[in-house]
């Protein structure tokens, strides 16, 4: 029995620790550390409440636009606004290109590295390399050149962010078992992750046409949208679309079928509490959160795989682990953030992170928990794809696989990059939706007129998981300010009674082959997108 | 040497594949951003191929939400642009590099026992609960940034945040965030620091922050900062208690996004846009009356734009929230309000709108004219925005900040 550290956990958003008790080769406990305190909800406080719709997605670099609609949604239902048609659509609209241009940075420019050896790439015989991507149905590139290109890093010494890698992947003797991918898969991998960095950027220009920029967006302005679409715009943004669902569709979801059969393990593990919570996210034209694309609702484990109604009552935050003196337990439209430092402990407090849970228990919250709701649900165009993915997986292991294999490591990663095609399916749809609104002569964006008292919960999900915000106004400014971010949900640590959040109990029974290269756990740490 | 010197770069030209045509009209395009004549591209070109070697740099994340990371992915032309960007060898980059735990941490300790690398800072510097409202590896933020600052060439704060507190620092403050320059100077450290601001920072200002550090013959940061014209604006930072000089690019900081703006024109012939998202928006008219801070904001965003140049906040219909100001957040909140104390540039000082067209033909057009503004200033004179109801509203409130009801 030994304790491993983590610290800092690279390539996620913002910081994060984790620890790991390892006994035999695989984790038998795990204590998951927000590492940052800013203090947003209290700046808030006082404000008016159209302000924080751009202070508010601050909160996160990598997923400002959900922040931004779950906090407009919340002053609108606070001051009682309905925003017109085409602001919802062009709306989904955007949150469509941040689901796109995050899922595709995920995979290969944060997550690829766990599975992929770049270095192991340049041993990769080309001819082979372009069968293997034919007979796996991903897109062919100039892999030579590729390769040449891969050697010239090397041979400059210009390893800049891969410095230290060999310490991680090793070479020769040192290398870790767990890069596993034949050096053909590793070369295909790399072509794309170069191609990545031009497609991430793509869906970013999206939400700049839309919305000025990204990261941090203008236009979703509680009311509506500032956004006015000319004939010019709405070209921009759906050759935009085009361009990445084609990538999505050639690259990154055959790339995740042809990784899967060389980490099948992974599906033996990571799985985590099992209780998945999605708020549903892509409004409908009628507003009800249980008809959105990606629908509301709630599977709690211990009664299998079926979906039940959640509403934002549901929720509490206890913060006997966290570094707060504020009460435990309360849900956030009562909440309090008093902050207390006392020392890292993780017999006692031991993160920054609040413990949020649904009727008192963890929740685990992002891709996987809206693909399995989606997919109990019957959405026809995620039935689809999971049971097409279920096909792949039952091959590779001659056996046949159900749902409940999606409950690991794997499945969170395979459900993450089968949403990316789903949403962008959809997007294409909403942009002719949007075209179709405005022929039919639809041309009102922003409702200027509003209250000024009310309480609003704003509940949203971002590609990283479900986000709620929740405001108290009262003569026309913020009383009360209270956020549950995605992260929250899944990093939480343990509550009064000792319960693991999230990711923790993903983490125990993960093995641990190399105490020194925690690969296993840093990996199931990621497939939260943290 | 000369040899050695020019390999370097056609090394990183053919193994990025970009050929030298591409490069020269990347570096014309790097001028643009950095206020220079594009016929300064073949300078630009040839000191970077006299650069001899790469130079060492730490990407430290302080208070931050990653965002000028995220940023920085989105750069124009990524494969050129990158070739700028490798001139630094990220040895620490905690969002995007393959290392993690120790691992990373030993490539700081390396990096500053060596020396003569850069640092760039993203995020706030987080002093509340001791320090400890920001913990890495069981140190305090504050003690990494003065671990690496110390030994530094030079700084460089991206974003709002690194730069004065940004919006963390907006009352109440409650995490007790403060800027690099205020901290450092608090700490005695004196370190040259140049501010890049907005929230998150534009990716080309840091492309060409580094184009202008190759531009030194022995790549000295200290002497980059000399070459660079710079503006300073002084903030008092409550946090350290102390009068605090920034320094800002001229070339990027020195002129308002009003007086680069496209819609200027409208500004001039009074049209605005009075309701989001209306009829007047799709004609592109002025956003000043919908609360754009474009007038007191000094960033060439227009110019610039982004994304790769896709489109920026003002030309997606959103009035400019000014996050390339000090103290932002209280300083432009609320946003949706118009400014009546709008200034139109460092040497008019603060003017009423309307002030300013009544005495255009006097010094006040010469200088408007100085500071490029493109405003046709024949024929406008007494054809200013009509602003009279607004101004006497301003004037019976006696308010900082008016507001069109």
């Amino acid at each position: 029995m030994a304790r491993t550290v983590i610290d800092p956990l690279t390539r996620i958003e913002g910081h994060l620790r984790v620890e790991v008790e390892v006994t035999d080769g695989v984790v038998s406990d795990a204590w998951v550390t927000g590492e940052l305190w800013r203090g947003m909800e209290l700046i808030l406080e006082n404000r008016h409440p159209e302000d924080a719709f751009w202070v508010s997605q601050r909160i996160c670099g990598v997923c400002p636009i959900s922040h931004s609609h779950a906090s407009a949604q919340s002053t609108e239902q606070a001051l009682g606004i309905k925003i017109p048609n085409n602001a919802r659509i062009i709306r989904n609209l955007i949150e469509a290109a941040q689901y796109l241009h995050s899922h595709i940075l995920w995979f290969y420019t944060l997550a690829a590295l766990d599975f992929v050896n770049p270095v192991n790439a340049l041993s990769a015989n080309i001819a082979d390399t372009y069968a293997l991507a034919q007979a796996a149905g991903t897109r062919v590139a100039d892999f030579g050149a590729v390769q040449k290109r891969l050697q010239g890093f090397v041979e400059n010494g210009q390893f800049s962010i891969f410095s230290g890698h060999t310490g991680w992947w090793g070479v020769g003797e040192e290398k870790h078992p767990g890069y596993a991918l034949p050096p053909e898969l590793d070369l295909i991998a790399t072509a794309h992750y170069l191609e990545a960095l031009e497609l991430q950027g793509v869906a970013a220009q999206i939400i700049s046409v839309m919305s000025g920029k990204f990261p941090h967006h203008m236009t979703s302005i509680p009311g509506g949208t500032a956004f006015v679409p000319t004939e010019q715009k709405l070209d921009d943004i759906l050759f935009r679309f085009t361009r990445v669902k084609e990538f999505i569709d050639t690259a990154l979801v055959p790339d995740t079928l042809a990784i899967a059969p060389f980490i099948l393990d992974a599906a033996t593990y990571g799985g985590g509490c099992k209780n998945f919570l999605s708020w549903g996210v892509f409004e409908a034209e009628d507003m009800d959160p249980y008809s959105r694309s990606l629908p509301r609702g709630f599977i709690e484990g211990a009664k299998g795989l079926s979906v039940m109604e959640v509403g934002p009552e549901m929720v509490t935050e206890d913060v006997e682990h966290s570094w707060y003196d504020s009460p435990t337990g309360l849900n956030p439209a009562k909440g309090e953030t008093a902050a207390k430092f006392t020392s890292l402990d993780t017999n006692d407090k031991y993160s920054w992170g609040k413990a949020a849970r649904l009727n008192g228990l963890p929740a685990e919250v992002g891709p996987l928990s809206r693909m399995l709701v989606a997919y109990v649900k019957g959405v026809p165009e995620v039935t689809k794809l999971i049971d097409g993915a279920l096909g792949v997986l039952s091959k590779a292991a001659g056996a046949k696989l159900g749902p409940e294999v999606l409950l690991s490591l794997l499945g969170r990663i395979a459900a993450r990059n089968l949403e990316a095609a789903v949403v962008a399916e959809w997007s294409i749809a909403w942009v002719l939706e949007l075209i179709g609104a405005i022929k039919g002569g639809s041309s009102d964006y922003f409702v200027t007129e509003r209250g000024s008292d009310g309480d609003g919960a704003g509940l949203w999900e971002a590609p990283r998981g479900s986000v709620g915000h929740w405001m108290t106004v009262k003569n026309g400014k913020i009383a009360k300010y209270q956020i549950v971010a995605p992260t929250t949900w899944d990093i939480a640590p343990r509550n009064a009674d000792g319960v693991r959040g999230p990711m923790e109990e993903a983490l125990v029974g993960t093995p641990c082959v190399d105490a020194e290269r925690p690969l296993e756990p840093m990996r199931v740490a990621h497939s939260f997108d943290p | 040497m000369a040899q050695e010197a020019h390999s370097a770069l056609y090394d990183l030209l053919a193994v990025r594949g970009v050929s030298r045509r591409d490069f020269l009209k990347y570096c014309g395009s790097v001028a643009a951003v950095l206020g220079l004549s594009e016929t300064m591209a073949p300078q630009i070109a040839a000191a970077m191929e006299g650069a001899p070697k790469l130079m060492p740099a730490l990407w430290i994340n302080g208070g931050s939400c990653t965002g000028c990371t995220e940023s920085i992915a989105q750069v124009d032309t990524p494969d050129v642009a990158s070739i700028v960007l490798d001139y630094l060898s990220f040895n620490y980059f905690e969002t995007i590099m393959a290392a993690a735990g120790e691992f990373a941490e030993k490539q700081i300790t390396d990096t500053v026992a060596a020396g003569g690398y850069i640092v760039v800072y993203e995020g706030s510097v987080m002093t509340g609960q001791e320090g400890n409202t920001l913990l890495i590896n069981g140190k305090t933020g504050i003690q990494i940034l003065e671990e690496v600052a110390a030994n530094a060439a030079a700084i460089i704060a991206v974003g709002s945040c690194a730069v004065d507190g940004g919006w963390v620092m907006a009352h109440p403050n409650p995490a007790g965030a403060t800027g690099v320059q205020a901290w450092l100077n608090k700490k005695g450290i004196k370190t040259p620091v140049v501010n890049l601001p907005t929230c998150p920072v534009n990716p080309e200002w840091i492309v060409a922050m580094v184009v202008q550090l190759l531009l030194v013959a022995d790549r000295d940061p200290a002497k980059f900062l000399e070459i660079t014209p710079m503006v300073t604006r002084t903030v008092n930072d409550k946090v350290t208690n102390a009068d605090v000089d920034l320094l800002f690019p001229k070339g990027i900081f020195g002129q308002t996004i009003h007086d680069n703006c496209p819609r200027r024109g409208h500004f001039e012939n009074g049209e605005f846009v009075t309701r989001l998202g209306s009829a007047e928006e799709a004609m592109g008219y002025c956003l000043y009356k919908v609360g754009c801070k474009g007038p007191q904001t000094y960033t060439n965003c227009p110019i610039v734009r982004w994304n790769s140049r896709a489109s920026w906040c003002v030309e997606s219909g959103a009035p400019c929230i000014g996050c390339g100001g000090l103290n932002w957040v209280d300083n432009n909140a609320p946003f949706l309000m118009r400014m009546s104390d709008m200034q139109l540039g460092g040497s008019l000082g603060n003017v009423q709108v309307g002030t300013a067209a009544a005495v255009v033909g006097g010094v006040a057009a010469a200088a408007l004219v100085a500071h490029g503004l493109g405003m046709k200033a024949a024929g406008r004179v007494g054809d200013g925005p009509p602003m009279e109801t607004a101004k006497a509203y301003d004037r019976k409130r006696g308010a900082k900040k008016g507001g069109d009801k």
